[in-house]
This record gives C-alpha cells, structure tokens and sequence, in this order.
C-alpha cells in the first residue's frame, strides 16, 4: 500500500512548493520514508439550518471504479509526496456524491472531526451535471496531525461554491486535485483561522471549454503559526476563466507563505486569468512569503497576470476611523475584519457568509 | 557558416568571424592545471592562484542547477571548451597597434567610431583578454581608474585583494565558481570620490573562435558621491557548435555613489550566457542594471542589488527577446538589508518562433529593514502559438513596515494596435515593429542614444517575417 507514496517520498528542495516547508516538516513524524499507523475521522454531512439532507446527496464508502474514475487521473507534478502520503496512510476513502441536477439552496456542511496522533482522510468529490449547491467542508477535533485529500469533479454545468476551513486545529496537510467540467462554475474558498502548521497545496485543472473557477483565500496567522499554501490553476480548454484572491493577515510571529501557478496549456484559446496575493503584515516579527508563478503556452488569450501586495495597516484609513470615534485597537480589528472579509464575502451566498464570519470573528482577537 | 547554424541564427548580422590567429591556445577541457596555467600565464599573486584553485575544486564538486531550463544546461559539455586563448600579446591603448584582423573585427561592430563620438572610455576584449583601452585623460587626470582587470590586479592589487569576491563569493553558484576559476580579461573601474564620469565608458566583448569559454570578470568601485555609467556590448560568431559566456560582476556603490551597468548582449544563438551579476549600495547609494538580452541560446542572469546602506536605492530594467530555439531566463534580485531603502524592477520579453521568456525574480526584505518599499512589473508579450512566457517571482518579507508590490501580465499583441497603425499607411509587419519598440521604450529611452537606435533597428530586423 506505501509503495506508491515511497516512490516520491523524496522531493526537489528547488521546487518552490518545498522551499517554505519541506515535506520533512510537513510529514508527521518528520522521517519522510516512514508511513505510520493513522485514526479515520469521523465524516458527517448536514445542513446549515439542522433540515435534513435532500436525497441525491450521500457521503459513503468509495469504491474501487470511483476511486479509479475520480483519484487517479490528476498530477500533482512536484507536489506528489504530499497526496501520495495522504492515499497510503488513509484507512479509508470516502466519496461525496451529489446527482445530476440537485438543487440545494441551504449550504451543506461536510464536518471532519478528527482525533488521535495521526489522523487522515481521503474524500472523493463527484458532484453530476447542472447541480446548484454550496459546502462547507469542516475540519475540526484535536488529532494532532491531519492529512486530507480531496480529488474528483465538477459537473458539467454545476454552480458551486466549495469552501473548506479548519479554525481551530494543530498540523494541518491539505491537498485538493479537482477538476472542472464543461461550463462548471465554481467558487472554492479556503479559511484557516489558527492551525498551528498548515501545509495546503489546492489544484484545480479546466480541461473542458467554458469552465469558470474563482479561488478565494482567507488566512489569518497569529502565535507561531506556519500556514504555507499552494494554489494551482491550469487551464487547459478553451474559453476558460479563473480568479484567485488570496488574503492572509500575519500577525504574532507568524510565517505565512502563498505560492501560486497559474498554467495557461497550449491550445487553451480565449483563457482569461489572473491571481492576487494580499498579505497584511501586523507586527513587527510577522512573517510573508509569496510567489505567484505564471507560465503561458498559448498566445491567443483574453489576458492572464498576477500580483501580489504585502504592507503594514494604512495609516490613513486608521487615522479616518480614529475621527470617527473609533479607538486605535478598534481600528485596527475593523480593518483586519475587511482585509479578510473580502474574500471571504465572495466564497458564497450571504447564508455561507454569515455562518463562516460567525466562526472567524473571535480569532480576531488573536492578533 | 554551416546551413544548421544559419537555420539556427536567421539574420544575426554579427555572426561572421575571423580566421583564428591564436598567440596561445589552451586544449580543450578543464583541470586545475589549465586553472593553475592560466595564473601562472598571468603572473599573478599567489593567493589569486589559491582562490581560483578553490573555486576549481567547488565548480567540480557542485551539481548543475536543479532550476531553470536544466534541459538546455545538460547540453553543456565542459570538456569541450577552450578556457583560454589569447590572440594579442598586449593591450594596446592606440587602435593602430591591434592586429590587424582584431581591428577589422571592432570597426565592423563601430567601437572605434563610437569611442569618437561618444564615451568617456572603451576596453575591447577579444576571446580571453583586453586588446584595446583606452580612457579620456581629463579623467585620469582626476584619479578615475579604467583599466582591464588582469592591468587593474597587477597595477592595483590591494584595492583589487579587498574587494574581490566580495560582493560575488566564488562560492555563490556554479558559474560563479567557473568564473572565478578562469576568469581573464573584463574591466576594472576606480572612480574616486565626488567624480562624475559624464559620458559612459563602454566594454565590448567578442568571441571569436568556435567552443570558445569567454570569463571575463568586473569590478566597479564608486566611491563616495561619484558616479559613472558603465555600458556593455557583447557579439559572437555562429557557429553549429557551442560556445559558453560566463561572466561575474562586482560593483560597490559607496555612500552616495551612482552606478549604471546597461547591457545589451547579442550573442550569436550557440552562445550559452550564464553570468553572475550583483552590487552592494552603501548608505544613500544607487545601483541601476539596464539589461537587454537579444541573443544567445540560454541566458541565465538575474542582476542583484544588496541594498546594505540606509536610503540606498536599486533600479532594475530589463528586456528580452527569445527567438526560436532561445530561452531567456532573465530577471533581477534585490535584498532590503537597510531601513528606507527602496527599489523597482522593471521586466519586459517577448517570446517568438517558438521561444521561451521567463523572468525570475526575487525580493527579500529583511526584518530590521523599516519602511522600505518595492515595486515590480513584468509585462510578457506573445506573438505567436509555438512560444511561452512564464513569471516566476519570490518575494520575501519580514518587516511589517515594507510595502511591496509585483504585478504581471502576458498577452498578445492588440488587434486595435495593429489596426489603428494600418489605417495610417503601414504595413502589417511594420505596426507589429513599431508596437515592439514601443513595448521596450521604457529600456531604451534608459539607453544612451546611439544603442538604443541600434536596439530599435535589431527589434525591427528581428521582427521581419513575423507576419503570414
């Protein structure tokens, strides 16, 4: 079963995606050719408002053509160590199945709850043609080591918007490999509130024409946190669009690290792409790292660019908040609060939105 | 010139070359014996002979960079390399006194004419060594020093001793290790303080032979409140075979100096450009890399600032065409060690017939570097489906203070441009020239004239049969 993940267990110090964490760190006992014994978590799906789930939506056992159809077929290039580890030591594999055409106006809530040492988990994601649906996957419990990888698709034709988050945690390693079917339209967002280590690395492939991805990250780092995050987005059909924007607010003594590759394949006619990094630095011994890779193969394309910003709080925006009553502390936390609420007012619908700020608005604090 | 090199170079119109009238020429390949010959050659002081010996011993011992077009690198066969070869036995300071065939060599690239007219200096290297140098002698007479470096280590060893790989350790990468290893000819520069060298002073380097190693190495010191605008050109021959082109620069801007180094390299497209290029900025200094890559096969150059003075401040403006079969791998480091410090880095390629540009940059702003501030922008155009731009750019900050900022986009030649120029009489190819030179404005207007006339005539050169 570890055959696999040993073949790559070693990994190219050179490549950006281990330059800021190595997998040494990121793996759980730090000797990359051991595979140790892992807890399953326990996954559980439900809706936002406590109603029962429609049928047509199931969470159960994968079974061997699923994890065929949906695990395989995507690369991770130099990421590889990472998902292999992840598929060896996972006693499991779970599969998320949403049918064709369900509708789901209430988000649905996948919640993860972890225990134990090491804890790991895979879970396919197979969501069918025309489906309409928003979920939240929560990682939540006290292993002190989680590993989960997400694979699979979106439908042709889908809407959804897919956020994962994990506020409160120990070490985190997230890999997500999912494709996107002719003319899905998806929403994946990211919130890390206070994992001790996060090593996530979220790739996304538009093979089919007309697809439309918008990746939204909103990171906050306090303590001694190291949230190292990876995003990559390969459009390889035509007439494809992607946005990234990732938000991450440093604060303690923090290190936070955004690498992004965006990858415009030949033959991918029309793509239109671009990807943000935001990082608000808050104190003095706060650290970040980013780096927005572009590589384009196609001449023929709407436009692709990256940026990326890092700087201290405004002071003139402190200073109009300051005439209006507010005190510097309370500044402060107002502008942090928009700073992260960018993104995260755009992973969803205003319901998805509330119940993550809900969770989020006392790590504030933190920093 | 074989059919294989002309398919592989087009109109590269430096490309011819001169029968090889070798003083000496050392065999192919690389031991510590050719590294102790080349000292020996030299006359050279005894810890420069320890120091190339060392740098022999790490390029042998450390592998080829896992980064990069490591394809490309593969090809390289050190062996197969002549890591010496001297065709004048002296550096003459009259262009009479150059051989004849040397001579014909710069007058058809218009070094001397352009000496005449419009530099404060020229140095000239041919193969391994300076064959002509010159300096304007008001400035000599004001103490500035331009010399070739193997002059510049025999005539001012100690300035020489103290900064010598300080800026560049031998250590730093592999080609710098090759470099230091071999290095022979390149300038050496002096300008003392509060002396403004109004007119630049330019290097050309030339290779000549076929599997030719050309090392050159240069140092510029500006010491405090003075400044001076280096300039450097760089052709080739084509040939089938490969030739390497692995130089190291040094330049150390004291408090309130200002160094320009603008290159523009047009190597031939068997010329593998490999070269190490930093500067350290003292308090309120200024360091300016003005790049242009038009040629070679595979560049790897990334100019570095080492902001170490308070208020200092680095510059970085570059462009690159990549051609068929060529890749740039171009871009530019700065480290923010001081407090106010500031820098800006512009990057500007265009990749076509199926040619690879990529920038590759870094930006480190260290912990105890307050309020420092970085802007950088990459624009990439494409101009047809067989090329590739890729943005590689890392950015490190550890101060909560800094403000920084990279932005990049790659795209294609605007169907509105091209229509707007038609509709004003020019052609087709001639608007997609004109567009290109507009794209590489921002560097050629940093340009002293002359070049950045002969920039705008190789782009449209290059650009012809772009179309259909």
């Amino acid at each position: 079963m570890s055959s696999p993940y040993l073949e790559h267990a070693n990994t190219d110090k050179a490549a950006h995606i281990w330059r800021y964490t190595p997998w040494k760190r990121a793996h759980p006992t730090g000797t990359i050719n051991e595979v140790p014994q892992s807890e399953s978590p326990e996954i559980s799906i439900s809706l936002v408002d406590g109603t029962s789930v429609p049928d047509g939506i199931t969470i159960e056992p994968a079974t061997e053509s699923d994890i065929e159809r949906l695990g395989h077929e995507l690369d991770f290039d130099h990421g590889t160590a990472a998902p292999k580890f992840i598929a060896a030591v996972a006693k499991k594999t779970m599969i998320l199945k949403i049918e064709n055409k369900i509708k789901v106006e209430t988000p649905l809530i996948v919640t993860i709850t972890t225990s134990g040492d090491i804890c790991a988990s895979r879970l396919l994601i197979d969501i069918g043609s025309q489906v309409e649906a928003e979920i939240i996957t929560l990682i939540e419990g006290n292993a002190n080591w989680t590993g989960i990888l997400r694979e699979g698709q979106y439908g042709s034709n889908s809407i959804i918007n897919d956020v994962v988050t994990q506020i409160t945690g120990n070490r985190l390693v997230r890999c997500d490999a999912l494709s996107l079917c002719r003319d899905a339209q998806v929403k994946a967002g990211t919130v890390n509130a206070s994992s001790s280590q996060a090593k996530i690395d979220i790739r996304h492939w538009l093979n089919e024409p007309g697809s439309s991805l918008k990746v939204n990250g909103s990171i906050l780092s306090s303590n001694e946190n190291h949230l190292d995050s990876h995003i990559e987005i390969t459009h390889s059909g035509r007439q494809t669009h992607s946005r990234l924007e990732w938000h991450s607010a440093c604060g303690g003594k923090s290190n936070t690290t955004g690498t992004g590759m965006l990858r415009i394949d030949a033959g991918a006619k029309g793509a239109d792409a671009g990807q943000l990094f935001h990082n608000l630095l808050l104190s003095e011994k706060a650290k970040a790292n980013s780096i927005p890779e572009l590589e384009v193969l196609e001449s023929e394309v709407v436009g692709c660019g990256h940026g990326t910003a890092n700087g201290p709080i405004d002071e003139q925006q402190l200073f109009y908040l300051s005439t209006r009553g507010l005190d510097e502390e309370q500044a402060r936390a107002a502008l942090i609060a928009a700073f992260l609420n960018t993104p995260l007012s755009d992973m969803g619908s205003n319901l998805l939105h509330g119940w993550l700020v809900e969770r989020i608005e006392k790590h504030l604090n933190l920093i | 010139m074989s059919e294989d090199a002309r398919e592989a170079v087009g109109d590269y119109k430096a490309g011819w070359h001169d029968p090889e009238n070798a003083t000496i020429r050392f065999d192919y390949g690389l031991s510590e014996q050719v590294v102790r010959d080349i000292s020996a050659l030299k006359n050279e002081p005894e810890w420069m002979t320890e120091i190339r010996v060392k740098a022999f011993h790490h390029f042998m011992e450390r592998p080829m960079p896992t980064w990069g077009n490591m394809h490309m690198l593969e090809e390289i066969d050190f062996d197969k390399v002549c890591y010496y070869l001297r065709s004048s036995n002296a550096t003459e300071k009259n262009w009479e006194d150059v051989p004849e065939d040397i001579r014909n060599t710069f007058e058809r690239l218009g070094i001397p004419e352009a000496e005449q007219k419009w530099l404060s200096g020229v140095t000239a290297q041919y193969e391994s060594e300076a064959v002509y140098h010159s300096i304007r002698e008001d400035l000599e007479e004001q103490g500035v020093i331009f010399l070739d470096m193997d002059s510049g280590l025999r005539e001012y060893e100690g300035i020489v001793k103290e900064y010598f790989c300080s800026v560049v350790p031998f250590s730093d990468n592999k080609f710098s290790a090759l470099n230091t290893a071999v290095w022979s000819g390149g300038s050496f520069i002096y300008v003392p303080s509060g002396v403004h060298v109004e007119m630049p002073v330019q290097a050309y380097f030339r290779i000549n032979a076929k599997n030719m190693g050309q090392f050159e190495r240069t140092l510029i010191i500006a010491d405090e409140g003075s400044s001076i605008h280096y300039v450097e050109g760089c052709t080739a021959p084509t040939y089938s075979t490969d030739s390497l082109h692995s130089a190291v620069v040094e330049l150390i801007a004291m408090p309130g100096a200002h160094i320009r180094y603008s290159t523009v390299q047009n190597w031939s497209a068997n010329v593998y450009n490999l070269v190490t290029k930093r500067g350290v900025a003292h308090e309120n200094a200024t360091i300016e890399w003005i790049d242009g890559n038009i040629g070679s096969k595979l560049t790897m150059k990334y100019p570095a600032v080492i902001l170490k003075g308070e208020g200092s401040h680095a510059e970085v403006i570059s462009v690159a065409y990549s051609g068929k079969g060529q890749h740039q791998d171009a871009g530019a480091k700065i480290h923010h060690l001081a407090s106010n410090t500031t820098s800006k880095i512009l990057s500007k390629s265009i990749s076509k017939n199926g040619g690879r540009g990529s920038y590759r940059g870094m930006v480190t702003v260290s912990p105890k570097a307050e309020n420092c501030k970085v802007n950088v922008v990459c624009d990439a155009l494409l101009l047809d489906e067989a090329s590739r731009s890729d943005t590689y750019p890392t950015m490190e900050v550890g101060n909560s203070g800094a403000r920084c900022e990279h932005e990049a986009s790659v795209s294609k030649v605007s169907d509105d441009q091209l229509f707007y120029l038609m509709s004003r009489g020019h052609s087709e190819e001639e608007a997609l020239a004109l567009i290109v030179n507009g794209f590489f404005e921002p560097f050629t207007r940093e340009l002293p004239m002359e070049y950045a006339v002969e920039l705008n005539q190789l782009m449209s050169l290059e650009m012809e049969g772009s179309i259909g």
